[in-house]
């Protein structure tokens, strides 16, 4: 698993619980109803489609 | 004229939409948001109908969506004056006539209809000039040269599109028919006469 660091963790887990939060697609089943919540599950199972661009 | 454009441009995919087929989704905000609007310089946009090449996706804070760079086909109408068109009349006014250029109606006024006097007959709405009769109805195919060109990016319908028929080879179908006839009858005489 790559390594992110506290920054790009919080951007990423971050935007992903926006789009969640405005209706984008489960990646995971789970019993959590808050998205920020469900963000962070999902990250830690390593499946968010997000990347970082690193410079 | 009308233009097949290959035209680039972010776009925006909408959270609740992500888990459907990317290509589709784009195309359909594409044409949901440019489809019957007006760009000065691209032109009016009649139908985006191909999207070609999806690029990288991009998260920009304070936004759930996903922003695309996409490169698009798209046929658009790009106006410009001294063009000539062809339409259709849809509505006869006393001040004149308003011609459908297709995706954009355009205004014919009286005073660029033709040289003559012409009268405004409202019972059948048409437009008749006063010593040669002919007339413009409502339905009838026109051709017209561009003369005013007043776009409005914002309200589309009010744009400001201007014609003129007061020049030879303009003029409705009918008329254009007769002057074609006329033409034909001058020719043949003139040969008999060198005969």
């Amino acid at each position: 698993m790559q390594s992110y660091t506290r920054y790009e963790r919080a951007r990423i887990i971050g935007a992903r619980a926006l789009q969640i939060s405005m209706g984008a697609p489960l990646l995971i089943t789970t019993e959590k109803c808050d998205p920020l919540e469900i963000a962070i599950e999902e990250f830690q199972q390593n499946i968010i489609p997000i990347t970082v661009k690193r410079k | 004229m009308y233009y097949r454009m290959k035209l680039s441009d972010k776009v925006r995919v909408p959270p609740h939409r992500l888990g459907e087929a990317l290509d589709k989704v784009i195309l359909d905000v594409l044409q949901e948001q440019l489809e019957g609007s007006i760009d000065k310089e691209i032109g009016i946009f009649i139908g985006v109908t191909k999207v070609l090449n999806i690029g990288e996706g991009e998260i920009i804070p304070g936004d759930g969506a996903v922003f695309y760079d996409v490169d698009f086909e798209a046929l658009v109408l790009r106006l410009s004056l001294q063009e000539v068109m062809e339409g259709l009349v849809v509505e006869t006014t006393s001040f004149g006539a308003f011609v459908s250029l297709g995706p954009i109606d355009a205004m014919l006024h009286v005073s660029q209809i033709s040289d003559e006097y012409i009268s405004f007959d409202e019972k059948n709405s048409r437009l008749i000039c006063q010593e040669s009769k002919r007339f413009i109805a409502v339905g009838e195919p026109i051709r017209s040269r561009l003369v005013t060109l007043s776009l409005n990016e914002r309200e589309p319908r009010d744009s400001k599109i201007g014609l003129t028929m007061r020049q030879s080879g303009l003029g409705t179908g009918v008329w254009l028919e007769d002057d074609m006839n006329k033409e034909k009858e001058k020719e043949k005489g003139g040969e008999r006469g060198s005969q």
